[in-house]
């Protein structure tokens, strides 16, 4: 059994690609609400004000499951969830883009009530995106009566850059700033049979980030 | 006679049956996208309105059709109507006081009357244009939905007392595993949700429904939520 574990975990890491990854952080003030009891609420959002790109709603709903799964006693809100019970407040088009303009939130009776019912008590801002950076091979594949293959060898990179602001809630000011970026390589050799070696660039990105924002939620990191 | 009438009628069912069966193959290599999604309630202060809605057969049934330009391309088939009539189904609600469906155009006479019947009001939504992007024409890898709503509102006489357009906009990236007809239709709910949200936060700043309202509160209208309902209240 042991022996199936291991060589399934030597393939599973002959078959990824290398990654490299970089984190900063900002912390202007430590956390001072206490988030184990699980009642005091975390919304993780992506910012989506650019023009020419889109924060994945996949990437922020993978850091949030990160935390949660790391870390029980934290409650995390999805990004939809959370829009939804705040429409139309945290639309694109309508979502505060600085902690003053919770204020303006707070100014509407049924927003607040929501708010304080949920109590929110930090909002992550995530603002990014993992993009191709380029690719070079090429790979021939053919059918025949006697059966399929592909020839060749190709090669991608893939780059992943995201931004994490954190608003404290009740203090109405951004108490931090965390950056990610990771970069990899992936390959696809063929040989009858292509075997791809991907690069988890994303998913890399989406582990350093979560870790990141949970030393700063969790008492246990 | 009778033969040769038999043998026309016979070469007409076989020409329909081709011409059908035609329009099935070409509709079957179009995109298609029949717009599905959830629609949440608007959390607002309510607006003290009774307002009827009215959405004509061309809303209800609203579809995009945009022709392939080239042989890499595909025909798109967009349909919005369904989706759109059941977000301001939600949005309505929660946005006055009192929210009548009406099944008939807002005529005049027909207008006033409903408004016998309690409503201040008559919202007629149209869509104006509807504009769509792909990866493959863009170059970018977001998927994106632009629309431009008209909006009709008839006053309790039933005279025209504003006009107004509104646009909204719905973008998603792409991603792994995920069609284009899948990734359009997302792109269009954030559309719509987005066309919900520019008419709650800006409905009553647009300046002839301003000054409609100010004339109401001047007159002292009366409560609308005593009244009987006309058709369907939502």
């Amino acid at each position: 059994m042991q022996m199936r574990i291991l060589l399934a975990a030597s393939l599973s890491a002959l078959l990824a690609g290398c990654v490299t990854s970089t984190v900063d952080e900002v912390l202007y003030k430590g956390p001072e609400a206490d988030l184990s009891d699980g009642d005091a609420l975390v919304v993780i959002m992506g910012r989506r004000h650019a023009s020419d790109y889109e924060t994945e709603p996949d990437f922020i709903n993978c850091v949030g499951k990160h935390i949660q799964k790391r870390d029980e006693s934290i409650n995390v809100m999805s990004e939809l969830e959370f829009m939804n019970q705040l429409y139309p407040w945290f639309e694109p088009r309508t979502a505060p883009l600085r902690p003053n303009d919770i204020e303006r939130l707070m100014a509407v009776a049924p927003v607040r009530e929501k708010l304080e019912q949920m109590n929110t008590e930090y909002m992550v801002w995530i603002d990014g995106e993992t993009i191709r950076t380029g690719g070079a091979g090429s790979m021939t594949c053919g059918i025949g009566p006697g059966g399929a293959g592909c020839f060749g060898f190709g090669t991608w990179g893939n780059d992943s850059n995201y931004e994490a602001t954190i608003w404290d809630f009740s203090d109405r000011e951004e108490v931090g700033r965390m950056s990610m970026s990771a970069t990899g390589q992936s390959y696809m050799p063929a040989v009858v049979v292509p075997i791809p070696i991907i690069a988890p660039v994303q998913g890399t990105a989406c582990d350093g980030l979560g870790d990141q924002l949970l030393e700063f939620f969790s008492a246990e990191y | 006679m009778l033969d040769s009438t038999t043998s026309a009628s016979h070469t007409r069912s076989i020409w329909r049956g081709l011409t059908a069966l035609l329009m099935l193959v070409c509709v079957g290599c179009a995109n298609q996208v029949v717009v599905e999604g959830n629609f949440p309630a608007p959390v607002l202060d309510k607006i003290p309105l009774a307002v009827g809605v009215y959405y004509d057969p061309e809303f209800r049934n609203h579809e995009f059709f945009d022709e392939a330009k080239s042989r890499a391309e595909t025909d798109w088939i967009v349909r919005t109507g369904q989706a759109q009539v059941e977000m301001y189904n939600t949005l309505l609600p929660g946005m006055f006081d009192k929210v009548v469906l009406l099944n008939d155009i807002p005529e005049k006479t027909r207008v006033q009357q409903a408004l016998e019947q309690g409503i201040d009001a008559v919202l007629v939504p149209h869509v104006a244009e509807l504009q769509y992007s792909i990866p493959t024409q863009t170059k970018v890898n977001v998927f994106e939905i632009w629309m431009r709503y008209r909006y009709e509102l008839y006053s309790k006489e039933g005279e025209l007392v504003a006009e107004w357009t509104m646009t909204s906009y719905g973008k998603t990236p792409t991603a792994f595993l995920q069609t284009a007809e899948a990734a359009v239709n997302l792109a269009a709910v954030v559309a719509l949700r987005d066309a919900g949200a520019n008419f709650a936060m800006n409905f009553a700043q647009v300046p002839d429904v301003r000054t409609w309202m100010e004339g109401l509160a001047e007159t002292d209208m009366p409560p609308a939520m005593t009244t009987q309902e006309t058709e369907e209240t939502l």
